[in-house]
């Protein structure tokens, strides 16, 4: 570093004289001295703020939940699984249509969802034109779009014209919803796949079919799989879409054709009336419906862990 | 669409900064153009096309119905539909002004207080905890991300109306000088309360990709902060967010799109009043709370109108998610010289004279 202007004399050699260097040299250590306090005292405190930020974002996460088990357990019982709801003032009844309308609605959508969403991903991940990079735009701003829009669209394309409500409509919207999700995590996954065993599967000669069912879709299997279940455990808590599509109901319903329950929308219907019974339901739901959530998003990433473990 | 890989793919490949940049083919590939060929025919051709088709015309088909159908709303206001203020059915007056606005209040109070506690939250994951504890932290966090709008939505209509009601507004009302914010009575729903539910929402996400984009950041960068002098805290706040402020702002922009967007849990907590808000804790109503209360007993331009309140909305979404992923591209193409400023080393040069 060149000596600034002004803060020394000096000799005509270019050199400070031992007094000014040993005064410069003082200068140099108090200045980075009491810098290196502040900035260590800036940092200390930064870093308690961060902690501070950490503990209020816990608040009300931890709040949450404890609240959804807390009052939630109340309302478990056997009859809460196998029964249907019943008239308000009654005692007992339970979710049992709910849960069933959850497993064929989501069931459905991801039926319709998953093929489709790996046939775009197959469509994408090794196509490098401006179609691929539309449809992956598309698929970037679809994932953004809000389900709410979503469920109006189900509503108008299907129920409008068909007449009634139905639980095959609510899959449709959630698999509408799944769709740029899955797409997305179909491409990333594949995109693992390193380009070395697609040129040893061509050169070998076989068919791009063969290498995608052999080669890509055997390599990319953990991270499709993951991403998936996400995707499943993202549509099975939405409740905008089934709202105007599957509707609700009080019984158990099986026929996708007609209107069905589903946790979500039992959860809205319980959790807005003032009856503490109801609301208590609607708790119960609740965790029934974080626990199952829960159980596929730790079950993706077990699975994700176990598999990258296990691999080659 | 053969061999040729040319600006194009180039687009989209970045739109999505997770994915990793493809390399080109190589190889054998390269010299036959194997993988860039089109298969012509074949059931896995059909597959793949058939795939890509029901996936943009399910995409058309959602933009054309909901426009179509808020056409009759359209012609019947006209501009005003955005502009004005009045929502009156009876009078077949339909504005969404009060919506947008609603809207907009909510989503900006949600991410002022999430994007400050999401980065330092994040930050104290990622940076300062030991791993022993920020491990389980951060796997808790991702978990939280998957709890759906209608539990917190709950949450906020049977444990945090009441808390508000009875703590939080006459305590806000009793500071000097913010209390105007803070007029009105004590309903416990309202614009505050919405913006906070939505905060809890946005929160775990935004720790989680923030946390994922501060992981990301190279060593080498951390590494050569260090060696200028810099203690932990300068490391990270002059190299590491600056190195992972792509994504950060896709997470940003991702939370924002999710609380525009987000309609059943803030229609059971912001409380449905359609006049323009005099105060925080007034009742609102936004773009997606309104399709929920109104949409079932909207009949003729009514319901034409509500489907013009979701068209409205997807507009908003989408330039919030074009608008952050042209963002990103701009910043991810200037690449990480930038990632360093050099007032790293001001601090120790300001030797007084």
């Amino acid at each position: 570093m060149t000596a600034r202007p002004g803060t020394a004399t000096q000799d005509p050699s270019g050199l400070l004289s031992p007094e000014a260097m040993a005064r410069r040299r003082d200068v140099v250590r108090h200045a980075s001295r009491t810098t290196l306090r502040r900035r260590r005292l800036v940092g200390n405190g930064t870093r308690i703020a961060c902690y501070v930020a950490l503990i209020i974002a816990l608040i009300p996460l931890v709040a949450l939940i404890s609240y959804t088990i807390e009052r939630g357990v109340h309302g478990l019982s056997v009859a809460f699984f196998t029964q249907v709801p019943v008239p308000q003032g009654v005692p007992g009844g339970g979710i049992y249509n709910a849960i069933i309308g959850t497993l064929i609605i989501v069931g459905l959508a991801a039926a319709v969802a998953i093929p489709v969403g790996l046939a775009v991903a197959l469509f994408l991940v090794d196509r490098r034109g401006k179609v691929a990079a539309t449809i992956r735009f598309v698929a970037d701003v679809m994932s953004g779009v809000p389900s709410i829009a979503i469920g109006v669209f189900a509503y108008a394309l299907i129920v409008v014209p068909s007449g009634h409500y139905s639980g095959i409509t609510g899959s449709f919207a959630l698999a509408v919803l799944m769709l740029p999700i899955i797409i997305r995590a179909d491409e990333v996954a594949m995109r693992t796949v390193p380009e070395d065993l697609w040129d040893a599967a061509l050169a070998l000669g076989a068919r791009p079919s063969r290498v995608a069912r052999s080669v890509v879709l055997r390599t990319a299997l953990p991270g499709i799989v993951t991403g998936n279940l996400l995707a499943v455990a993202r549509a099975v808590g939405e409740t905008a879409p089934l709202l105007f599509t599957a509707l609700g109901s009080t019984v158990l319903e099986t026929n996708p054709f007609q209107p069905m329950d589903a946790m979500p929308l039992r959860i809205l219907q319980d959790g807005t009336q003032a009856d503490p019974h109801l609301q208590t339901v609607a708790w119960a739901t609740a965790l029934v419906l974080v626990a199952f959530i829960l159980v596929l998003s730790i079950g993706a990433r077990t699975f994700a862990a176990y598999a990258t473990r296990h691999a080659r | 669409m053969s061999t040729d890989s040319g600006g194009g793919a180039h687009g989209g490949d970045e739109s999505h900064s997770a994915s990793p940049a493809p390399a080109g083919p190589t190889g054998i590939a390269a010299l036959l153009g194997a993988r860039g060929r089109r298969p012509r025919g074949g059931i896995y051709a059909g597959v793949r096309w058939g795939g890509a088709l029901v996936f943009v015309s399910v995409v058309v088909a959602l933009v054309v119905s909901l426009v179509w159908q808020a056409a009759p709303a359209f012609r019947h206001s006209g501009f005003s539909f955005i502009f004005n203020g009045t929502w009156n059915p009876d009078t077949e007056q339909f504005g969404a002004g009060v919506f947008i606005i609603d809207t907009l209040i909510t989503t900006g109070i949600g991410l002022l207080i999430v994007i400050p506690v999401g980065i330092a939250t994040a930050a104290a994951l990622s940076e300062f905890l030991p791993r022993r504890l920020a491990a389980p932290l951060s796997t808790c966090v991702d978990l939280l991300a998957a709890v759906p709008s209608i539990v917190v939505g709950l949450w906020g209509l049977l444990v945090l109306v009441p808390i508000f009601q009875r703590d939080v507004e006459p305590f806000l009302q009793k500071i000097p000088v913010v209390k105007h914010l803070f007029g009105g009575g004590d309903l416990g729903s309202g614009i505050l309360l919405a913006s906070v539910v939505l905060a809890v929402m946005m929160l775990p996400t935004m720790v989680a990709l923030t946390r994922t984009a501060l992981q990301g950041v190279s060593v080498a960068d951390r590494e050569a902060a260090l060696a200028l002098g810099g203690t932990h805290w300068q490391v990270v706040r002059r190299a590491v967010i600056p190195g992972a402020r792509g994504g950060i702002q896709a997470a940003v922009t991702l939370a924002m799109g999710r609380a525009l967007g987000e309609a059943i849990a803030v229609a059971l907590v912001i409380g449905g009043g359609v006049t323009l808000p005099h105060s925080l804790l007034a009742n609102g109503t936004t773009l997606g709370s309104a399709v929920i209360s109104f949409f079932s007993e909207a009949i003729g331009v009514q319901r034409s109108a509500v489907i013009g309140l979701v068209v409205v909305l997807l507009v908003f979404t989408a330039l919030a998610n074009i608008g952050g992923q042209l963002l990103i591209r701009g910043r991810s193409s200037k690449g990480h010289e930038a990632a360093l400023p050099d007032d790293l080393i001001t601090d120790t040069e300001a030797v007084p004279a």
